[in-house]
């Protein structure tokens, strides 16, 4: 990674490869037990992200009862009592369960990584960002309202043309030339930059979402 | 036997990815249309790797054929991988939600049924066992409200009399240590090799040896021999400790047709992080009294399995409005941009107060145009736009809202067509159009046209009242006279903008002359600005001549301009009593605010590139805003406004004004000192 995109917090796309290659790679042996990072190939198999998804929550709120029916008129069918035999089991989760898919996309504008979410229900209905937040622990809440750095916005991812949470990018080069320069001698040195470079990104945005990187991985910056 | 038991499987769980249905939408829109014949998909699950969650059937985009021309007519099952078995299934979606709920439940159940059974029969089951898990869903997309309600069916034949359990219990409770960790082994092995990953039904052999081997279940004949130890396993999505998962169902029936036992044991497979976990998979023992007639091919037995929703028999529904209704999308990422500008750069942005305002524009030219695009890049919706002309040949060029379209055939009524275009640039926008002229002071009109100019008026005034801001972007002087004294009359924000060939004027007008109780000098109107600074009239005798030749540069930045005005006094505190800042002053009284100053008259020159803010007082004189035109309006309404019509010189003479210019040359222009002393004649 060039000193002069160091210096303003950004890398290159090319970068942004390698750096994925070497989080992935790290994160995979680090964290067995957690599930595991992938690198999914845009249609175009030129360009590519990171991916980790159907990240199981359990959710303490309550079940939202008649979520699926939206609509008015929706009681006044009267269904067909249909077959179901002895050998039936009917069995509802006892707990309401959230899923959350995580996508980390590189941005060409601001040249930093940017973190896509999105988090959906047991019928695959999409949550909606203030559900989401009652789901984050404490602290990203605080993270989220008390940073200028960090907001959720609402916008169409850019391979699957469909309207995905993320972290605005804009303020992600300011703190990581923070973050990077706080220890300029050694990393200058051992030209590991690049490969850190997504886990000390993910050490901060991680926070908002509620991921937590495990310390054996931040031991290395 | 009182211990015995009939086995009660957990029935599968579905869920769709929202990609599914933005997938099949695309689908149905671009390639099917009104077609409704059954389309093959493909599910995809897994085994249970969560104590307290199933693991669901899923579908997601790539269950859907590709939206290209090949013919799929056979189940296109997508690639799997350990994560995603695929399993076929199909999909009847209808045309309206009658249809929907008119679909022969119980005949499309069996249809599926009947597959199974003939998988079965032949062998196909042996072979590619995940068709035992074959599955159907019925659906109705109602593409206006991006609303899905849809039904899946897993189909199990049912064994007449049920299958009884004889034993059930924790796989590692049933095997021994040695056995435990060469079973897990073997299971991991099949897991982890790509050419077995996705095979959900298979056999587990355990030799006299504690040594475990994971086959192919067509090897089953392999497996024959004494000391070993033969289970059928598969991956079970369900995870609860006393019943076995659905797949168990139609794996059974398969055993019981083509290998006649009637003792079966089996493993219900399932996973923690990725690898077989013994403690949650279950093993238990299952006895099968072969029902009559299963032998035969032709008997097809009942089938159950139309999923349960929440305990009910009904259909599920999903909405996805919010996520697919492109007016949606584009009203969120309006609000997106907006947001973005408070948090970033202006913490005290109202976006409310922005939203909410209704916005009355006067003239739907040059600077309408662009002004109503201004205010809805603010975040405006409701706009009125109010104009009599037809949109020309010429305009399209130098008015932004129209094209060429819009001139053909006589051409469109301005304000309809600019309506029509806010509508295409942002659908949310609320915006009415209505057609009319403005009367004009010292333009008479003949008395059989009256009544209608009457009628305009009222509705001018009507229209003033209900709206909160007015935006004066006529071509002419006196076509802003009317509007300003009912802006006055109401205490209206009013915007003027004005242009000459190179030089314009933005300006707000000051509040009307009965808006508050406190004897502080108001600012000026428009018409204020002739009376109070004669001298000035040099730039503005150039404005307003009605004439199309203006530097095209002008409109957009006048326009610009008048709507900045109007954010900066909707963040005043004081609003429309604000006092006129000068740019570039070091106002020692005023603390700034976040949008900066507020100016009260913005005078531009195109020539010069430059631009100059000035502050007038109101005049008392003044033929639109003054105490004495207001209050002859406010006692003599129509009647008032009929008369100013009429006779040219009228306005000028109620308020002193004619008197006024004849003693021009000698009066003193004393700013503090502008209080009433001439004479007001009457007549």
């Amino acid at each position: 990674m060039s000193t002069k995109e160091e210096s303003r917090g950004t890398l290159s796309s090319t970068d942004f490869g390698v750096a994925a290659s070497a989080f992935i790679l790290n994160w995979n042996t680090i964290c067995s037990s957690f599930p595991q990072w992938t690198w999914v190939l845009s249609h175009h198999q030129v360009e590519g992200y990171l991916s980790l998804e159907n990240i199981l929550l359990s959710s303490t709120q309550e079940e939202h009862g008649e979520l699926s029916f939206p609509g008015p008129g929706k009681h006044s069918h009267q269904e067909d009592p249909i077959d179901v035999d002895d050998a039936t089991l009917v069995h509802i989760n006892p707990c309401k369960v959230h899923y959350y898919d995580l996508h980390i996309i590189y941005c060409n504008s601001y040249r930093v990584p940017v973190l896509y979410f999105r988090a959906y229900d047991n019928d695959g209905e999409p949550l909606e960002c203030d559900e989401i937040e009652k789901d984050l622990p404490a602290y990203s809440k605080k993270a989220l309202s008390d940073s200028k750095w960090t907001f959720i916005t609402q916008e169409e991812h850019p391979y699957l043309n469909r309207p995905w949470y993320k972290l605005h990018p804009c303020g992600t080069s300011e703190w990581m030339k923070l973050l990077f320069h706080a220890d300029d001698d050694a990393l200058a040195k051992t030209g590991v930059a690049i490969e850190l470079y997504l886990v000390a990104w993910l050490s901060v945005v991680g926070l908002v979402v509620g991921l937590r990187i495990p310390f054996e991985m931040m031991k290395q910056l | 036997m009182a211990s015995e038991s009939i086995v009660v499987f957990a029935q599968f769980q579905s869920a769709v990815d929202e990609g599914f249905w933005h997938r099949f939408s695309s689908l149905k829109l671009n390639k099917l249309g009104i077609d409704d014949s059954p389309i093959p998909i493909t599910g995809f699950y897994a085994p249970c790797s969560h104590p307290q969650v199933s693991n669901h059937l899923t579908l997601l985009a790539e269950s859907l054929p590709s939206e290209s021309n090949e013919q799929s007519s056979t189940a296109a099952t997508s690639g799997g991988n350990r994560n995603r078995c695929p399993v076929p299934g199909i999909l009847y979606n209808t045309n309206t939600i009658e249809s929907f709920h008119a679909l022969d439940k119980k005949s499309l159940l069996k249809a599926e049924a009947k597959k199974i059974w003939d998988d079965i029969h032949t062998g196909k089951a042996v072979e590619d066992s995940a068709v035992l898990s074959r599955f159907l869903l019925i659906s109705f997309a109602d593409l206006k409200k991006w609303t899905f309600h849809y039904w899946f069916a897993f189909p199990a034949l049912v064994l007449d009399p049920p299958a009884t359990l004889v034993d059930l219990r924790r796989a590692s409770q049933y095997f021994s240590l040695e056995e435990a960790k060469s079973v897990s082994a073997a299971c991991n092995e099949w897991r982890n090799s790509s050419l077995t990953a996705d095979v959900p039904f298979f056999l587990v052999c355990v030799d006299p040896n504690s040594l475990a081997t994971v086959k192919h279940i067509k090897d089953w004949e392999t497996c024959q021999s004494d000391g070993n130890k033969l289970l059928f396993g598969f991956y079970d999505p369900c995870h609860l400790p006393n019943n076995p998962g659905w797949p168990l169902r139609n794996f059974l029936a398969l055993i019981s047709v083509r290998w006649n036992l009637k003792s079966v044991r089996f493993l219900c497979y399932r996973e923690n992080r990725g690898f077989a976990d013994l403690g949650l998979s279950l093993v238990g023992e299952a006895l099968i009294t072969v029902p009559q007639g299963w032998r035969d091919h032709q008997c097809l037995p009942n089938a159950v399995g139309w999923e349960q929703n929440k305990g009910r028999q009904v259909s599920r529904c999903i909405s996805l409005a919010k996520s697919m209704d492109p007016t949606r999308l584009a009203i969120s990422a309006a609000d997106l941009n907006l947001k973005l500008m408070r948090w970033r750069a202006l913490p005290s942005l109202n976006l409310n107060a922005l939203s909410s305002m209704k916005c009355l524009l006067l003239g739907a030219g040059t600077l309408g145009c662009q002004v109503a695009r201004m205010l809805m890049a603010w975040g405006v919706r409701k706009i009125t736009l109010v104009d009599n002309g037809r949109v020309a040949m010429s305009n399209p060029l130098r008015q932004s809202l129209y094209t060429l379209d819009d001139c053909l055939n006589g051409g469109e009524y301005k304000a309809t067509a600019a309506v029509k275009s806010l509508g295409r640039i942002f659908p949310a926008v609320d915006a009415e159009g209505v057609v009319m002229a403005i009367p004009m002071p010292g333009h008479p009109v003949p008395s059989q046209e009256e009544d209608n100019v009457l009628e305009d008026c009222r509705r001018l005034h009507d229209l003033v009242d209900s709206h909160d801001a007015v935006f004066l972007l006529t071509d002419t002087r006196e076509s802003r006279w009317l509007p300003t004294l009912l802006c006055a009359n109401t205490n209206k924000i009013t915007i003027t903008a004005a242009l000459g060939f190179d030089s314009f004027l933005v300006m707000r007008h000051g509040a009307g002359p009965f808006s508050s109780n406190d004897e502080r000098q108001r600012l000026g109107c428009y018409f204020c600005s002739d009376v109070v600074a004669p001298i000035d009239s040099t730039a503005n005798r150039t404005l307003d001549q009605q004439c199309t030749v203006t530097r095209p540069g002008l409109a957009p930045i006048a326009s610009a301009l008048a709507v900045e005005l109007l954010v900066g006094i909707l963040h005043h505190p004081q609003g429309i009593f604000a006092d006129g800042e000068l740019a570039n002053s070091s106002n020692s009284g005023s603390c700034e605010q976040p949008l900066g100053v507020l100016p009260h008259q913005i005078r531009g020159s195109l020539s010069q590139f430059s631009q100059m803010t000035l502050v007038g007082q109101s005049s008392n004189s003044c033929t639109a805003c003054s105490s004495t035109v207001v209050s002859e309006y406010q006692e003599r309404g129509m009647e008032f406004i009929i008369q100013a019509i009429n006779h040219p010189t009228y306005l000028e003479d109620l308020t002193g004004l004619t008197e006024l210019m004849k003693s021009a040359s000698s009066f003193q222009l004393d700013w503090d000192n502008d209080d009433d002393d001439d004479d007001c004649i009457e007549i």
